[in-house]
């Protein structure tokens, strides 16, 4: 269960989110990224006292200025639900081609896993690649 | 699993020309007209007005055309569509 899969699950639901300096904001969740900047559209914000309020129709909030969501329980039902459901599709998946000769990681000592051919320059060994 | 995604999650683009507010670290707080950006969120805006909150009054003053650096910025929301209201929340609970 990670907090950015929670929070890309999150997308159209209802949240709280409190900047740092105690200013909160209740709408519901349009987008988000993976620096937790979020989009949020009818949103009612409300002073860091507590004594004031805003309605917004939409509003656009820095990750690095948030110090939590607060999201509906029901999510995390939701999103465990589907990792399953991911990690079956996936293992079925990969059991169809698993004796084929393309398979990766499993069999064939080949080291580096990526289709590098040993001693060719090195190129593309770490990080998730582009994908070209 | 999903990949990082490359597009902005804002499309400033439907705020261009419209009034929009702005907030900073720091508390300053500004509203002005659109007029260009990048995808860094640095914004150009015009018609510039920064709220000021001294000693509980609210104060305004007139920045004009204005370039707004992007990693300062913390809040943005189109001026249209705002508005202060009574504690929405009293009636819920």
């Amino acid at each position: 269960m990670l907090p950015l899969s929670l929070l890309n699950a999150a997308q159209n639901k209802p949240m709280l989110v409190e900047l740092k300096n105690g200013e909160t904001f209740n709408g519901h969740l349009i987008n988000c990224d993976n620096f937790m900047n979020i989009t949020l559209r009818e949103v009612y914000q409300t002073s860091a006292e507590g004594d004031r309020f805003w309605k917004l129709k939409e509003c656009y909030i820095r990750g690095s200025t948030i110090k939590y969501l607060r999201v509906p329980d029901t999510l995390l039902d939701a999103v465990k639900e589907e990792q399953n459901r991911a990690r079956e599709a996936g293992r079925s998946a990969r059991g169809a081609h698993v004796s084929g000769a393309g398979a990766r990681g499993r069999g064939m000592p080949t080291r580096g896993g990526r289709g590098m051919v040993r001693g060719a320059p090195a190129r593309g060994g770490r990080g998730r690649g582009r994908g070209a | 699993m999903d990949k990082p995604k490359r597009e902005a999650i804002l499309d400033l683009a439907k705020y261009v020309n419209e009034r929009i507010r702005v907030k900073f670290t720091g508390g300053r707080e500004v509203t002005g007209v659109l007029k260009g950006y990048d995808q860094l969120l640095n914004l150009v805006l015009d018609e510039v007005e920064e709220q000021l909150q001294t000693e509980g009054e609210l104060k305004t003053r007139s920045l004009g055309l204005v370039v707004l650096r992007g990693p300062t910025v913390t809040l943005l929301s189109p001026v249209d569509g705002w508005e202060e209201i009574a504690n929405p929340f009293v009636a819920q609970e």
